[in-house]
Order: structure tokens, then sequence, then C-alpha cells
């Protein structure tokens, strides 16, 4: 602590020096020329002196100068001026807009400020406006499109299901992938935190949020995307897959000089299913061609078949079954969802101060029968300057969110059991329950009305965010600022299954408790030298201090054999069980000490160097090898300033380097072995501690790393160019980068003859390459019209380079089916599923069985899937005339596959509208025979129908389809109302508009909408488990502001 | 001036003060101890773990492969369905990583370890549960990594394998122990001065020394009929050694080698969690034990099985056809299950020890009355299913030529291996070893086989695919489920 307070007087000392010169005093106004309003907060220099001073929120300024000065006047997103003083004493300034792109102000690392001019990086910024009405209560699904070098996946179309975001492909085997989420400063999470209980086990969970939903779209401001480790270099090592740095209307507070504005927002959206298989509807339930009432298959006899013995219509008594196609069945189990949301927004200011505050909410009721997600957030932020001439600034928000949801990713869920409903079950006719509140249904499994009914998740989460921040501009060279943030929530969950659940019959409750607390502190000394060195360098750096500390807990208690029926209390249960950490608790605890600092150098504004460097020192880390630092450097030069090659075709052209690698510590408590409570086997049979009465303990399966652990590095080189052409109409921005990824720390896979699963190690070596392309072109800009085109192309090519040490390929943690199991392996791309692989020859035929004329039998574990997209794009146009704008956003995934657990099983029972096509037909497989001499026959042999496609099997590569869509993300019609008649109305603005999300989409290789992944966020992908299908959403949205 | 260091230190004190909450003293980073998992453990708690490890290995997903191949059941839905086709490529990676491996044998080592010096009654039993452990690997893997496994703490990554004579018999050149030596080892560690002693948590034989022991050379005399084919003349020296041994044998059911399980969800046996609780509709009585139990008029059927319709309601292995329905089907009965999952798992038993020794005195001529270990082992069995000793009795004179051997050797070893065959019902294990050993009891191939690698029953199984990735000693693809184990000799 003493070097530490020692520090901060060094810091203090060298402020202590300041020479004040007395001479005449300059006043005037700054304004902008396009409409007159006064500029607040224009720099003021004195040319060729330290001196400076910015206007207040008037426009005014007051600077002292001597003689016959020079002053400059500097503005973000203006152009620069200067003036001769000469004898005048009072300077009226009228500053020119640059009304270029290039200019506009992206909040980049640490909430610094900078002009997308000086930036040497790829950033990408979008506001708040593109967001917020959109349909979506998920900020992150809003973005979907939009983004050049992101792929965001949404889980399903469940209410409340998170969403996968991953910047620049995946850069870390085994640990977060997710960009760091940082709100008004402050770093947040955006952590998925999974429900798995009793014997479903990780396979049968609701499908859970990611706690960046509880992110107010309404309240957003601006969303800046910073990609890649140059630009989130600052941030340390959880910036290593970049960053979303989110600014709020309540953390930006409000505009200074303003009366007070009210904005009121309420939007009302539906959304319906959509993307779900189409179905046959000319067979019904049977096997064979034989009516059978207890098979969930759908290998019945055609639809108005004369009932005989022989077909089962007609039974044995002479009663005939009646026997016919209900259409809607399954897709009438999914209803009309509906969100509903409403915020108010209050923010004004004066001279010193400003105020922010929010109030929304966000009601959906989702497609699936009782499923709901609701959110409430209130928001404060305001900023004030203090007499002593502190800037004193704050925000706060609590947010409540819940989320009641439902079983999905197994056969035993109600997506399982519909996708193998028997098109001639009438679903919604037939009773669900018996007398006795029991599932009525043709197997032993739920019927789905059941399941959604009696076995629940829900979740409630309270979550406080906040933030402190002062500053203090010390001289008019350095400031100092310092930021206190605090990140908390409590999600409370419960899991229910009611007694008589198919897998759990004597029911079972967990309680499941998350509490997670992040504290994190900046002190952040700025520095800004104007002619360092020489008339032509301007200077800006900072040094910083940060402390974080991170602590989480969950808390959980499973009990099973419930005595009561409906009487979900804890102590309702018979039976607790610790498997798999079903009861129990588990908590880390983790703090990170920062030091960074950053030098900007600018060279007659064509030439930008940008240095950063950071040193941490990790509590995860082995104590006497703690600390590790990393460096970034990158480089700007803009052509057009440099050889004033500026013109009316090329208008703009910047070229960009950089260099940046980003250390990374590990999770905690990775260095020993330790024992865990004895628990064997999985959902088919288990047996967990204590048994009898006796206790057991089992070394852990995992080898604790030692004190040999070092931090985990990603380097990453970018080149790229900003253009402008055309006067500034179209704007292209070029990236190309590549990342490199080492040393990774990882719980590797060792053979389990070692006496263990994994080992904690730095091991392995993945690389990214990309490119990233974003272009916008103002096609029109008329006085009436305007049509603007904008597109983004995103390319990543992922690979697996080395594992190490003999491992070849292993697991991606989390859960699986055991046939799909998703892997990191050597020399491919990240998450390829590896599964059951039918045997093809040489020529690539398969090898037919010559018994049977079926398959041979699959080559388990091969790569039958690569979720990976050979590209993303995104086409936006936008059309405004006069107050009507009208926009449409399509985007496609190029490549990729996805492994789809409904569309197998739809095809095995017979229910996908495929299976129906010349049914009565034998088929032969198109294949080939083994002869005894090692030659090949053509396939010869006759199969039904039924056995074609149900010998297909749920986890072979049969069942793997390309994922290449092309979709109709976003249709927007809106309306603001003229200045003319708004003149005769109490408000200031007033804006309609009319939402369409997720309206058409095709996907030429699949039978089902490959956008879906049943797992969520995390580095699981492409991997469709038996979930809630998409939806396709309506919406209208009202904004006023008065 | 004044006032611009005021405000300086006033951001700065700030700035510090919150780090000083928590970072006053020297050790603000020195929190990465867990507070979630204990750094060690007493030996009576790593105790209970091995019997409950050895049971559930033998009686889950390994038991039910075994099961389905040697027709006690018929695959009806999911994996075992599977199974009954031979299709069992894939399958085995959690016994190797969770059951065995990384279960009961890496726990036996950590207990050697821990206690070998201080306590070594703690580190024997261990001995003995590594050495059942290893036999399991070896009887249906083959060569397996034994004597450089379990040592992934000491940087051993990628053991090699052993050959499964070596296991067996021991090669000192390669630092191979023979598992009849560490069962020895294990009863000699038995007899130290030991500080800690088990007891309750020994939920096999409650600490009594003297039944482990028994348990020892029982298990002796199963390696040894094990490799009785192969090597007769030392199989028989180690017979003839454990019949002269002072500790004596398992020879009363009382002193069965099996553990107890409870009844409520997560203490009950694999048995009763599969096929009563969470896979009802998997798997079945197969059709093929059915018709041999009614042939014999036996009366353990009812013990082994249920008959919710008051009929036996079977499956044939491998039929395509529409199964019975769900509520008539039979299912593994109350000797197996218990009422609610209760049920003991059978390792190693008395009925065991008899049919071995019979088996012994015929094929390699050590002392013992076979047709009097024959009846003992019925007897055995009988009786431990529930049957009361009169109708044993009843049983025994009303099926002369059921309990009776008769004719060649060869066909002796049939009935003997047949009633054991009927013994072990729920230890698929045992009679897949007996039944590679011998070809007996007769099995014909199930309808469809289409898996293994000849579409025959496999008489090994193939390395799972997780230890083939991670341990380039593992081959790959490895042997095929029909080229026989060292032992197994025709």
């Amino acid at each position: 602590m003493n070097k530490k307070l020692l520090m901060s007087f060094v810091f203090v000392l060298a402020l202590v020096f300041q020479v004040l010169a007395q001479d005449r005093a300059i006043t005037g106004k700054v304004t902008s020329s396009e409409d007159g309003s006064p500029l607040p907060g224009v720099n003021i220099g004195v040319k060729g002196t330290s001196r400076g001073t910015t206007t207040d929120a008037n426009g005014n300024y007051k600077i002292n100068a001597s003689g016959n000065a020079v002053l400059t006047f500097s503005f973000v997103g203006f152009n620069s001026y200067s003036v001769n003083t000469g004898s005048r004493t009072v300077i009226d300034v009228k500053l020119v807009n640059n009304n270029q792109e290039l200019e506009e102000v992206v909040v980049t690392a640490l909430g610094i400020e900078k002009s997308k001019r000086e930036l040497n990086y790829a950033t990408q910024n979008v506001k708040g406006s593109d967001l917020a009405q959109k349909s979506e209560p998920n900020v992150l699904n809003a973005l979907q499109g939009r983004v050049a070098g992101v792929q965001i996946t949404g889980a399903s179309g469940e209410a409340g299901a998170s969403t996968n975001i991953n910047i620049r492909g995946i850069t870390s085997f085994t640990g977060n992938n997710q960009p760091l989420f940082v709100v008004d400063g402050i770093p947040v999470s955006n952590d998925l935190d999974r429900t798995n209980g009793g014997p479903n086990g990780t396979l049968g969970g609701p499908q859970s949020s990611n706690r960046a939903l509880d992110i107010a779209p309404e309240n957003i401001e601006s969303i800046n995307i910073l990609k890649g480790p140059a630009a989130a270099a600052l941030y340390g090592s959880r910036a290593s897959s970049g960053a979303v740095i989110i600014t709020t209307k309540s953390g930006k507070g409000g505009s200074l000089n303003k009366k007070m504005e009210v904005t009121v927002s309420s939007s009302y959206t539906v959304q319906n299913m959509y993307g779900y298989p189409e179905l046959q509807n000319d067979y019904g339930q049977g096997s064979a061609g034989i009516y059978l009432g207890t098979t969930t298959n759908s290998w019945g006899p055609k639809f108005g078949t004369t009932p005989t013995l022989a077909n089962g219509l007609l039974k044995a008594d002479g009663t005939t079954v009646p026997y016919k196609a209900y259409p809607n069945n399954n897709n009438d189990f999914y209803k009309q969802g509906s969100i509903a949301s409403n915020s108010v927004n209050l923010a004004g200011g004066n001279a010193t101060q400003s105020y922010s505050m929010t109030l929304g909410n966000t009601t959906q009721k989702g497609i699936i029968p009782g499923s709901e997600f609701n959110r409430t957030n209130v928001a404060f932020g305001g900023t004030t300057l203090l007499a002593n001439k502190i800037k004193f600034g704050g925000s706060f928000n609590y947010t409540l969110t819940g989320q009641n949801n439902f079983l999905t990713g197994n056969g035993a869920s109600a997506p399982g059991v519909l996708s193998s409903l028997p098109r001639s079950y009438d679903l919604q006719g037939l009773p669900y329950k018996d007398a006795n509140g029991r599932s009525i249904y043709i197997t032993s499994n739920d019927n789905p009305y059941w399941s959604v009914e009696n076995n629940k998740t829900t979740s409630t989460v309270d979550r406080i965010t906040g933030n402190i921040n002062l500053g203090y501009d010390i001289t008019p060279w350095m400031s100092v600022t310092y930021r206190l943030g605090l990140d908390n929530y409590t999600d409370r969950r419960k899991q229910v299954f009611a007694i008589g659940a198919a897998r759990l019959p004597t029911g079972a409750i967990l309680e499941d408790v998350f509490y997670r607390n992040e504290i994190n502190s900046d002190l952040i000394f700025r520095f800004k030298k104007d002619k360092l060195f020489s008339d032509d360098i301007n200077f800006t750096g900072l040094i910083g201090y940060n402390v974080n500390q991170r602590k989480f807990q969950n808390v959980s208690a499973y009990g099973g054999g419930l005595t009561l029926p409906n009487y979900y209390n804890i102590n309702n249960a018979t039976t607790y069980t610790s498997a798999n950490g079903a009861t129990g608790e588990s908590n880390t605890l983790r703090r990170l000490i920062g030091y960074y600092a950053q030098a900007s150098f600018d060279y007659k504004n064509y030439l930008f160097l940008e240095l950063t460097g950071r040193a941490d020192q990790s509590s995860t880390l082995p104590k006497d090898n703690n600390t590790f630092f990393y460096p970034s450097a990158s480089l700007g030069f803009s052509l057009t300033d440099a050889f004033k090659m500026e013109s009316d075709i090329l208008s703009f052209a910047k070229l960009r380097v950089s260099y940046a690698k980003v250390g990374k510590d590990a999770d905690p408590y990775k260095l020993a072995s330790v024992y865990t409570v004895t628990s064997q086997g999985n959902n088919v049979s288990s047996i967990s501690f204590p048994i009898n009465g006796q206790a057991g303990f089992s070394i852990g399966t995992r080898i604790g790393s030692g004190n040999n652990l070092t931090p985990e590095f990603t380097t990453s080189y970018e080149a790229g160019g900003n253009f402008g052409f055309f006067r500034n109409r179209m704007n292209l921005d070029l990236a190309v980068y590549q990342t490199i990824s080492t040393d990774q720390i990882l719980d590797v896979a060792v053979a389990g003859s070692t006496g263990y699963s994994t080992r904690t190690t730095n091991i392995g070596k993945m690389t990214n390459k990309g490119l990233e392309v974003m272009l916008s072109y103002k096609v029109i800009t008329g006085k009436n019209f305007d049509w603007t085109v904008t597109g983004n192309l995103t390319m990543n090519r992922n690979k697996v380079d080395e594992i190490g040490n003999g491992v070849t390929s292993f697991s991606v943690p989390g859960s699986a089916f055991t046939g799909s199991v998703p892997s990191i392996v050597e020399g491919r791309p990240y998450g390829v599923i590896l599964g059951n692989k039918r045997v093809r020859n040489a020529d690539g035929k398969f090898v037919i069985n010559p018994v049977t004329g079926f398959w041979v039998a699959a080559t388990p574990n091969q790569e039958i899937s690569n979720p990976n997209p050979d590209a993303i794009i995104g086409i936006s146009n936008s059309f405004k005339y006069k107050g009507v704008g009208f926009s449409f956003l399509i985007d496609s995934q190029q490549g990729g596959s996805i492994v789809s657990f409904t569309a197998a099983t739809l095809k095995g029972v017979g229910a996908l509208k495929e299976t129906a096509v010349d049914r009565d037909k034998p088929r032969i497989i198109d294949g080939v025979i083994l002869n005894s001499d090692g030659t090949y026959r053509p396939n010869n042999i006759q199969i039904d129908a039924q056995n074609y496609w149900s010998q297909q099997g749920t986890q072979t590569d049969l069942n793997v389809y390309g994922a290449t869509t092309y979709r109709l993300r976003e249709v927007v019609l809106s309306y603001q109302l003229p200045k003319s008649v708004l003149a005769k109305l109490p408000f200031g603005d007033v804006n309609i508009s009319l939402t369409g999300r997720n309206l058409f989409f095709i996907a030429p290789d699949s039978p089902i909408d490959p956008e879906l992944n049943t797992q969520g966020a995390g580095n699981i992908r492409g991997l469709e488990l038996q979930s809630a299908p998409n939806t396709r959403n309506y919406g209208v949205n009202v904004r006023l502001t008065f | 001036m004044k006032n611009k260091i005021k405000n300086i230190l006033r951001i700065s004190v700030l700035a510090l003060g919150v780090v000083s909450v928590g970072g006053c003293s020297s050790d603000f980073l020195d929190v990465n101890n867990t507070p979630n998992n204990p750094l060690t453990v007493p030996p009576s708690s790593l105790m209970t773990t091995l019997a409950y490890d050895a049971s559930f290995a033998s009686s889950n997903d390994l038991g039910r492969i075994t099961s389905i191949l040697m027709q006690y059941q018929a695959g009806i839905n999911n994996q075992v369905l599977t199974y009954d086709t031979y299709n069992i490529r894939g399958a085995s990676n959690d016994q190797w990583k969770f059951e065995l491996y990384a279960g009961l044998l890496i726990n036996a080592q950590k207990m050697i370890d821990n206690t070998q010096s201080t306590s070594p009654v703690y580190a024997g039993i261990a001995k003995i549960y590594k050495a059942y452990g290893f036999s399991i690997l070896t009887d249906l893997w083959g060569d397996i990594p034994y004597s450089q496994a379990l040592r992934g703490d000491n940087n051993v990554f990628q053991p090699r394998l052993d050959s499964q004579k070596d296991i067996y018999l021991g090669n000192t050149g390669s630092q191979i122990q023979s598992l009849f030596d560490l069962v020895k080892e294990g009863m000699a560690d038995l007899d130290k001065t030991s500080v800690l002693k088990p007891g309750a948590d020994d939920v096999v034989y409650a600490g009594d020394v003297k039944k482990w022991k028994r348990l020892g050379n029982t298990l002796l005399l199963k390696f040894a009929i094990q490799i009785s084919r192969v090597q007769p003349d030392r199989a028989k020296d180690e017979i003839t050694k454990v019949l002269a041994s002072a500790d004596g044998y398992v020879n009363d059911n009382a002193l069965d080698f099996q553990v107890v399980y409870g009844s409520v969800a997560g203490a009950q046996n694999p048995l009763y969690a599969f096929n009563i609780v969470n896979r009802p509709d998997d798997q079945m009585l197969s059709q093929r034990f059915r018709d041999t139990l009614q042939l014999y008029k036996d009366p353990r059927i009812s013990k082994f099985f249920t008959s919710p319709t008051g009929q036996f309601v079977s499956f044939n292995n491998g039929a395509t056809g529409a199964a019975p329905a769900s509520a008539t089907r039979s299912r593994y009965g109350v000797y197996l299950t218990g009422v609610s999952g209760e049920a003991p798992i059978k390792l190693v038993t008395n009925f065991q020890r008899a049919f071995i020794l019979a088996e012994a005195s015929l094929s390699l001529g050590t002392a013992g009355d076979t047709q009097k270990l024959f009846e003992e082992g019925i007897r055995a069995s009988m009786l431990k299913s529930g049957i009361s000793a009169t109708d044993v009795d009843a049983y025994f004179k009303a099926n002369p030529d059921v309990v009776t051997l008769k004719g060649t050797n060869s066909q002796k070893i049939n009935q003997i291996l047949t009633q054991k065959w009927i013994a072990n019902v729920g230890n698929g294990l045992e009679a897949f070893n007996d039944w590679r050993r011998w070809g007996f009891p007769r099995l014909d191939k199930a309808l469809n086989a289409n898996g293994g690698d000849d579409a025959n029953i496999p008489v090994r199984l193939p390395y799972p695919s997780l230890e083939q990735q991670s341990n380039p000693n593992v081959p790959t693809p490895g042997p095929k489920t029909f080229e026989r184990v060292w032992w197994d000799v025709d």
C-alpha cells in the first residue's frame, strides 16, 4: 500500500508547476455555421503556448492572450479554424461542420472519444436509434447483420433465450469467447448461467438468458464495437475477444443547456413461429403401413384408406379408427407471442449540470404457452461541475428481469415430443391431462401441453449497475479522472418437474441461485500537448491504474421424490442429491491490478501513431509469476492529406496498420488438484454421495497445473484503409487481420488411463484470418429524398494449428450428445462436430451392407459438420422522403452447416414432408456393395421407405444440413410528423414506425431454419437439439418527445 | 494552485482508498485457494467410493453391453438396441474415463499412496480393489494401459499398453506386476500394523480383515480360472495354493463380495435406475434366457425377472418387429433391483467360487468333487436369489437331469457354465468371460446382427475413441471385435 500511495504523490508533485501569464482577455461565442446553435466544449488554444480553454454551455469563451496572438478553435465534427487576434478583444467564430463520417466521434477503450479519422484500427459504431424499437428485446439480436466482423446467432425463438456473439472468430479453446461488455465505462457481465437439474442433466436445461439482455435497447445512446485486440488492448485480458462499448442515455446525461425533454417510446410486437420444417399430411400414425395407436411414427396407412383388419383401421371388434390428418397439430402448439415495450426518458440540463432518467418495461409472452420474459429498468444519470471545478457524475441502473421457460434440448422436452408427433394425432383436441393432473399421451413421454404447464424454470434477476466518476482539469494539458463501477446481480431460479414427469416420475425441484459482483476502478491521468518537439506534432497520452475484483457464487439445492403435488418448496422433497453439483455451492473470487499507458502522436494531421502498454497482476496465476506485460502499436497515414491529392473522386484515403498483443490470466483455482464428492453416471443411471449415510470423496478428474502456469496471449496484426469517394458520399472501410492465440490455458483432455480426464496447462495454437468490408453509399441526397445503401462483409477463417502433447482432438467443454460432439481438432476450424459418418468407398459412394441393403455400420468420431460460415453479408437500404422513411436489411450466411435433431427426428418418424414422396415405392440407396475381390458392384437391394428414412439415424452425417441462408432480416417503415404540424401540437417530435423482423428466409440446403443454436451463447455452435423454433415479428412503435 | 493540489488529492485519495479497502495488506492478490473443494480427504471417504465405483462400473454400461451380448436382455430402444446388433464401437468412453481408470482405479491408487506407510490395511484393501478393476479392463479389452497407468499427476500422459499375458503373469523386465502378485501384496498389507482401520466406511466387510483375505484368495481363483485354457499349469498351481491356504476363501453366501445400495434416487443400484426408473422402455427379458429357465423349470426366473401379466414376456435379440406393449414386458426383478433399487450388486460370489472349482476340477484336475461343487453352486445361487431351502431341495429332487453332470468333460463344462450363466444374471461381465473361455452356453447370434467387425457376437470390446484420441499408444482402429484376447484360446 505504501508503494501505491507514494506513486500517487509522484503524480501529484509532477503537477506543481505552472506559469500563468497575465495579458488581455479575449471573449467570444462559438456557433455552428449550419444553424447558428452555440457549440459547448470547443477547444480553444493560443498558438505557440500551452494556454487553452473550452467554450461553456452557451458557446462562450474567455481566454487570455498577448499581443497579436493566433487562436485555434477545434471541435470534433467541425473543421478547425485559426484566427489572428489583432487587437480585438471580442472574437465570435462560426465553425463549419465538416460533415464527414470520418469525423464521427466514437468511444474507444476507457471511454476515450476519438474521431474516426484518428483511429488506426477497425471499430464500428451503431446508433441507438438503429437498435431501439426494433421488436427485439435482446440488443444483440438487433445488431445482427449490421456489423462487419461479428457473428451473432440466437439460440431460438424462446422468450429470453440467449444470443451468441463472436467478434473476429474464436480465439480461446475453452475460455470465454464473448466480447467484453462495457456500459458507461464499466465492465458488465454478459455471462450465461446455466441451470441443469436432474437426470435430464446438462442436455435438458431451459434456454437461459445471456445477461446483456438486462440492457434495455431503449436506453442505449450508441454502441461501438472494438473488433480487435488493438482497439481493446487497454482493457486488458478480457478484451481479447473484442469489446462492445455501450453508452446509455442515462450514462451520457442530458445535453447541457436544454430544457427538460421527455421522450416516450411505446411498441407492441406480435411474433409467430417461423422456420419449422414442412410436414407431410398424407400418412398417419402407424408402422409399416399399418395403423398402430401406440407409436409416435407416421408410417401408417395413407389417409382415405379403406379400413381393413390388415391396415389396423378396422379393429377386431368391428369398430373403426377415426383417421385423418391434423395438418397444424404441431405448428398450432406454438401460439402467437407478443412483446409490449414502454419507456419514458427525461433529460435536461443547464450550464453546469445535466441529468437523465429512464423508466422502462418490456413484457414478452413467448410462442410456447406460458413462456414469458419481462424486464423493468430504472436508470438515472447526471453530471455536475462543482464550484471547485471538479466534474462529478454518476449513473445508477436497476433492472428486474424475469424469465419463465421450459425444458428444451432433448427428446423428452416439449419440442422433442413435438418432433415425433404423429400426423393424425389431434394434439389440440384431445385432453392432455387426466383427473389426477397426470399427463396423457401416446407414449410415456410427457404431452407437450402438460410438459410446459408443469415442468417449468423461472428466473428472477435483480441487477444493479452503477458508476461514479470524477474529473478535474489540472492544467490545460493534464487532467485526472477517476471512475468506480459496480455490476451486481442475483439470479434466483427454480426448476420444477411435476410428479409424473416422464423422466422424473417422482418429481423434483432445483433451487439455483447465482450471485455475481464486479467492482472496477480506474484512475487515469490524461495528457495533451500540441506542438510536442516540433510545430507539427500533437501529442495525447494517458497513464492509468486499474483494480478489478470479480466474485461469483452459485448455491443450489436439488430435491427429488416430492410428497405433495403442486407444492414446490424444496422441503417437499424426500431425497437430496449432490450429483454433478446439483446440491452444493461454488464460489470464485478473482482480483487483478493493471497498470497501463497510451501515447498518441499526430503529425500534421495525416500521420497517426499510437502506442499502448499494459501490465497486469492477477490473483489466478502462480504467486511468483503473476505479472505480465503486453504492448500494442498502430500507425495510420492519410494519403489525401499528406499528398494533397484530395479530389472530387477520391475525397479521403487513409491506410492503417496495427500490431497488438493481449495477455489473459487463468480462471480461479486452476493450480491445485482437488478432491470432489463422488458421483458416477449420467441421465440413464447415476449415483451420488452420500449413499446410505456414508460420505464418499474422489480425487478430481482434473490435474492442477501446479506453479508452471503462464498467461495465454493473443497476437493480432491488422491492416486496413478508409476511403471516401465522391465528396465522401461513398465510404469504404477495409480491414484484414490475423490473430494468433498461443499458450492457451486450458483443461486439455488426457487419456482416461492416466487416471484423470483433463489437466490444466498452457498448450496449443490457433489462428484466425479474416477480411471485413464496410461500405456506405449515399446514392441520392436530395432536398426531399435520400437513398443510402450500406453493406458489410465478414469472412473469418479459423484454424486449430496445434493442440500439443500428442493430443490431436478433444471436445469443446459443455454438453453434447455422445454421437455429436463439438470438438477442437488439429488442422481444422474450431468447433467442428464429430459424429457417425457413413462409410464411403474411394469414389465417394456409400458402402452398402450386402445382406440388409442399408448403409454398413457408420464410423464413429468423424467430422460430420463444420459450423463456421464462409462469409456473412448484410446489406441495408434506407430511403427517406420528407418525413417518411423506409429501410430494409437483408443478410446472408454463406456456408457452414448445422446438425438438426428436429429435422432428423421428423425424418425418422415419417413426419417430414419429404418422407411422403413416393412412400409406397421401394428404394435402392445410391451406393455400392463390396465384392469378395475388393471391387465394388452397384447396390441393387430394395428397401422400403420407412426403413430408408428411419435407418438414417439421428446422429449421423445424413442429418447435417448446409447453413447457407438468405434472410430479409428487417423492414422498417417510419413516419415523422412534419414541423408545420408539430408546431400546432405540444410535441417536439413524433415518430411512428412499423417494423418487421425475420420476415422471410431461404435456406436452400436445410429443411429447418439453420439459425438455431440450442445451447445458446457459448463455444458450442451449430447444434439444434430440439428447441423452440424461431419467430417472425411485426411491430408498431411510437416515439413522442415533449 | 492550492485548490488544484487539493482537488488532485481528493481524487487520488478516493481512488487509492477504494483499492485499500481490499488491498491494504500484501495478500490482496492471494485469493486463489479454492473454497469449493478439499485438497485432502481421509481414507475412509475413499474407501466408500471404491465399493460404489467398482459395483457401478460392473453393472452400468459395461454390464448392459455384456448382458445384451450374453442374451439375458434384449434391446428395444436407444443405445442397448444398437448393442443388440453388436454396434458397440464408440461406446465405453465414460467407462474408461469416469468409472474405471479415472474412478475406481485412480481412487484405489490414491488410497494406496496416502496410506501405505501409515495405515497399510487401507492400502491392502485398495490393492484388492485395484486388481479387480484391472481384471475387468484386461478381460474386456486385452492389452491395456496398466503398469504406467494412473500416473497423470506424475506427468505420464500416454501410458503404454501392457499385454494381457504380462498383466496376468507379470513381467519383471518390463516392471509389470502380475495381478496375482498385486492381490497377494494386498493380502500381506492386511496383516500390518495400521494407524487407521476401516469400519462402517467399508460397506462390504465392515473392516473385517479376515473376510478381505478370503476375498483375496477367491479373486486368485477367478484369475486362475480365467487363464486356465492358456496357462493350465500356472492356473492349477494358484488354485491348489488357495485350497491349501489357511486364510480360506468365500465359501458362504454371507461372504459374497457385493455392494448394498439404497432406495432413494442417487443411491439406487444401476440395474434399478436404468431398467425401472430412467429407461424402462429400452430393454427387456431376452427370449433365450426365458426359454432356458423355463426349460429347466427354474424357480429363479420369478426372482430374476418381473411378470406384470403373470407371464414372462420376452423379446428375441435383434428382432425388428414391434416389441410387446411396455406394460406387459418382463424386466429385471427383485433379486437384481430390490424393491426400490437397494439390492446389492454382486461382484465375486460364493456360487461363482463353487462353479470355478467345479470347472477346475474337471479341466485342471484340481481337488474337489465336481458334482458336489456343481450342486453347491446351483444351491448357493438359488438360496441367494430367495428360493427357500425346502424349495431348493424339492427342485433338486424333481429335476435330477438338470442338477446332475453327465457325458464328456466338455458336456459337463457346458452344464456347469450354463448354470453359472443363469446364476450370474445381472453380472454380464463374468458370463462374457466364461462364454469366451469355453463357448458355453452356446448362443446363436442375434437376428439382424450387422455390427461388430464380422456381424458375430464380439469377443472383445473396441478401445474407447477418447482414449485413442489422447493416447497414441492405443491403436486406431485397434483390434477387430472378432480378435480373441490372450486367454481366449478357441
